[in-house]
């Protein structure tokens, strides 16, 4: 009898703090969907690639799940990197920022961390996975980019398909070579399993191979024109693009590691439409999402099992940026620009 | 004939004229010279504080000199601008050789074809200068190059015969992009050149080329050497070119150094930096801007003013012609059918490929079908909004200042012209570097930041150097007897210049117009730099778009451009051919 009333009252006090922790995370939620209704506009800056139909398509999708109409204004992304700075340029005179949401790389909202110019929220109370979050809860990881050598397959022979980055080194590509501009690629390998020794070392051997150097795209165009078979890296984005048009371009997929710089999403400190923002980067991180950026970018997220990007990175060794590798690759990363010859 | 040794003496025995300066011009002329002076004076000075500081416009920081020792005590800037220099004289060079002898064929020869020569010539500027690039990568690339494989099939040779990814390469690209503005720009001295030496040497039977190199370059020469001058200017501040050529080939230039300042591959962009090179640039372009001004000086000594309706005779080539038109031909293909054909090809195609029979069998239009869906409509309105507010408040300041520099007596109109000319002498993209950084450091007192507004400014400022020349060159002709009769006649200032100069110098106005309608279209490099949602052009989605590797379908969308322009400018060109002839002071 004792036994069983000890057993009725952890029953019931495990349901009553179960009713609380419910309580906990539907008041965060059910403030910001109050709030997201009053402000009924999200300013929304994301990657070209996901377009205003993209954007659309993921803010409807957001629109039905919590009962709102919000409007998107989309900005689809000209250059990151001058766009993060137009964010810290706005701040720095005192005004607000353009967009209340930016989607942009893990290493650009790291020029924004460094600046204190996201507005942290604490995720976690409204569902997000704690894995999924960066940046002192400043922004939330959306997607996975994957860089690795490239090639041309009509104009590579599989016996000559590098399986190693070292095999870029080999005389037969010098001439033949191209690096695209994201030398953060190689600041990331530095931070994570590299160390810098190495990829400073391999960077002064890539840069006496002659390269091509220019832009991802620009790149893609020149690696299916044959002006370049291989380039050092390139990311998926451009692949996914040529697998849409038939273009004959493939990562060496045997190279390890694989670099991933991921896609995230944060609130700008002094955004117009916070409660929509933040309720908008919590939806980034479901499941839900993860269709219409497979769509629109061709990007899904690591971290969400079942997607491409999930299956992609089992039984690999994958190169992920952590906020406090942040200042390192920015630094390593312009170093590695001066040895290839981009500055 | 007439021959005038500047405006001083016609201006000072002309009696009538004196009643034509009470007090109004002079405040007028004080008026409009304030205004330049802020309008061109507050981008430039953001552009020197910009030098003058480290970190973000906006952010409270000292001034230092730390931007100009990082620059100036690194060996590489020198050898950077050893490169812009080489060049920006091998540029001037190459368009100097084509637009020479096809201005003289156009203004002097009884060539056939003129009008169609003309569409062509005004066309060509609007292909992209970097799908026009694109295509010389497809012709002249050492691995790729359809030429160098034909050269090297057809001679046995182990290497390609030309490398586009040189100093040279990037030179011949950009010197023949240069070739229309130039011939318009060339076209009014060689139309006014005193013709009777030419015909002398014609009588004592001198033959056309020798005329040619003896007399007609001579005596056009400081014309020429002004073209050169501006020219030059344009050289070292232009960015697509050594962009898509140099920077893969790690030949850096002036001007993109300041781009990968603004523009870096990792991080945030260094305006401090970019103002450090800049300044070079500025002191270069003020230099520049000051021989100019005493070049175009010197010109006038030797211009004769056909103010009384006179028209050199146009000179008849005879069997030569075909020779003429043979070269008109082969500077139009380069210019214009070959990036066309290029553009028309890429757009056909899912991907970008080399001609090849499995290229062909691909070929689909589905790009045509996907524009609407990839831009919409706003970059449309926007460049249509920027085609007609830039040349016309271009214009209107530019017949005001030529008004005042060329009709007035103003003590101080030597200055108001070299006002005007300054702005050639700062390099696009650091003007919009400079007006970015005025809209967001003080939004507040010019909230015209992220507007299309903005763009409009900066390309006002950035050919009110080209407008005034034009202007003064069509004004400087216009005889002063209608004025006169005018002011007899008890018109005020304001009316003689709407009712009786104005539509004298109607069709060179129009005409230049037109040609800065289609620079503002085209413009990318500064409508990037202050670019935002609301104000995005058609040029800047057409740099989106090859940044993201979408080139067929950029190809697709400057096919339709063209074809909608070449419709257009040809229907101006008529309007135009009816006001005055085509060309006219240009």
């Amino acid at each position: 009898m004792k036994q069983n009333l000890i057993l009725k009252a952890g029953l019931i006090a495990f349901l009553g703090v179960l009713a609380w922790g419910s309580t906990v995370q539907a008041a965060p939620l059910d403030d910001l969907i109050a709030g997201a209704k009053k402000e009924g506009t999200i300013e929304f800056y994301g990657p070209s690639t996901l377009g205003p139909e993209g954007a659309q398509a993921i803010v409807s999708a957001f629109n039905k799940k919590y009962g709102l109409n919000i409007k998107v204004n989309f900005t689809p992304s000209g250059n990151m990197t001058r766009d993060t700075a137009k964010v810290v340029g706005l701040s720095a005179s005192g005004q607000p920022p353009e967009w209340d949401i930016m989607v942009v790389t893990d290493a650009h909202h790291g020029s924004l961390w460094l600046r204190k110019l996201q507005k942290p929220f604490d995720y976690t109370s409204i569902g997000v996975d704690k894995q999924r979050i960066e940046y002192d809860s400043g922004t939330v990881s959306v997607a996975n980019q994957f860089a690795l050598p490239t090639y041309n397959t009509k104009l590579v022979a599989a016996k000559d398909v590098p399986q190693k980055w070292e095999d870029l080194l080999d005389p037969k590509w010098k001439g033949k070579l191209g690096v695209i501009n994201s030398t953060h690629h190689f600041g990331r390998l530095a931070a994570g399993a590299w160390g810098d020794e190495k990829t400073l070392d391999f960077i002064k051997k890539l840069a006496a191979q002659k390269p091509l150097l220019t832009r991802a795209g620009e790149m893609a165009q020149r690696l299916i024109l044959g002006e370049v078979l291989v380039t050092a890296t390139l990311q998926d984005s451009q692949l996914h693009e040529a697998k849409e048009s038939g273009a004959p371009l493939a990562f060496a997929e045997k190279v390890s590691p694989v670099v991933s710089p991921e896609y995230h999403v944060g609130v700008i400190k002094n955004a117009p439409h916070p409660n929509v923002g933040h309720l908008m980067v919590a939806f980034m991180a479901s499941s839900e999402v993860q269709p219409a950026w497979l769509k629109y970018t061709g990007h899904t997220s690591a971290y969400v099992p079942g997607t491409a990007a999930y299956k992609f990175v089992q039984g690999k060794q994958v190169i992920y940026m952590k906020q406090d590798q942040a200042d390192k690759v920015d630094k390593i990363s312009r170093q590695i620009g001066k040895i290839l010859g981009f500055d | 004939m007439k021959v005038e040794s500047g405006t001083e003496s016609t201006v000072a025995t002309w009696e009538g004229w004196s009643r034509f300066l009470p007090q109004g011009v002079s405040v007028f002329a004080t008026g409009l010279s304030g205004f330049l002076l802020l309008l061109i004076g507050l981008p430039v000075l953001m552009v020197i504080l910009m030098s003058l500081r480290t970190g973000f416009p906006g952010e409270t920081v000292p001034f230092t000199l730390e931007n100009f020792s990082t620059v100036y005590l690194e060996p590489r800037t020198y050898e950077v601008l050893l490169n812009t220099l080489f060049f920006a004289v091998s540029s001037v060079s190459i368009t100097l050789l084509i637009t020479v002898p096809l201005v003289w064929i156009l203004m002097r020869t009884d060539i056939p074809f003129k009008k169609t020569i003309y569409v062509l010539l005004t066309i060509g500027i609007l292909i992209p200068v970097f799908l026009r690039t694109i295509a010389w990568i497809l012709l002249l690339s050492p691995r790729i190059g359809l030429v160098n494989k034909w050269l090297q099939q057809l001679f046995a040779l182990s290497e390609p015969p030309f490398n586009l990814y040189s100093v040279t390469g990037m030179a011949f690209v950009q010197g023949i992009s240069f070739v229309p503005g130039a011939f318009f720009m060339l076209a009014a001295a060689y139309r006014s050149m005193d013709p009777s030496l030419e015909e002398a040497a014609y009588t004592a039977g001198v033959g056309k080329l020798r005329t040619f190199l003896k007399i007609n370059i001579p005596i056009t020469f400081p014309a020429i050497a002004g073209l050169m001058v501006y020219l030059f200017m344009t050289a070292i501040a232009v960015f697509e070119v050594p962009a898509i050529i140099g920077l893969p080939a790690r030949i850096h230039v002036l001007s993109s150094l300041i781009f990968t300042s603004t523009t870096p591959s990792t991080g945030l962009p260094d305006y401090g930096m970019a103002g450090a090179y800049g300044a070079i640039m500025l002191a270069l372009g003020l230099v520049l801007a000051f021989m100019y001004v005493r070049l175009v000086k010197q010109g006038k000594k030797y211009t004769v003013i056909t103010g009384r309706g006179y028209r050199p005779r146009e000179i008849a080539l005879g069997p030569w012609k075909w020779a003429a038109l043979a070269f008109v031909f082969f500077y139009l293909s380069i210019e214009v059918f070959v990036p066309f054909a290029v553009l028309l090809w890429a757009s056909v195609l899912p991907y970008l490929q080399l001609p090849s029979a499995e290229a062909l069998a691909n070929m689909t239009l589905k790009h045509y079908w996907e524009i609407p869906q990839h831009v919409g409509l706003q970059p449309f309105i926007n460049t249509l909004i920027l085609m007609l507010a830039v040349p016309t408040l271009t214009m209107i300041l530019s017949v005001l200042v030529s008004w005042v520099v060329i009709r007035t007596q103003v003590s101080f109109r030597g200055l108001l012209d070299t006002l005007a000319f300054v702005p050639h002498a700062v390099p696009g993209i650091l003007m919009a570097v400079g007006l970015a950084y005025l809209g967001l450091a003080y939004r507040d007192i010019f909230p015209i930041y992220g507007t299309v507004l903005i763009i409009i400014v900066a390309h006002t400022i950035n050919w009110v150097a080209y407008g005034t020349r034009t202007t003064n060159s069509v004004m400087i002709q216009v005889h002063r007897e209608l004025e006169e009769a005018g002011r007899v006649a008890g018109a005020s200032s304001p009316r003689v210049l709407w009712k009786i100069v104005l539509p004298l110098i109607a069709a060179g106005v129009l005409n230049s117009w037109v040609w800065i309608g289609m620079l503002s279209y085209r413009e990318v490099t500064m409508a990037l730099t202050l670019y935002t949602r609301n104000n995005v052009v058609i040029s800047t989605v057409v740099w989106q778009f090859w940044g993201s590797g979408w080139v067929p379908q950029v190809a697709a969308l400057g096919v339709i451009l063209i074809l909608f322009a070449a419709l257009v400018v040809g229907a101006v060109r008529l309007v135009l051919a009816r006001i005055g002839e085509i060309g006219e002071a240009a």
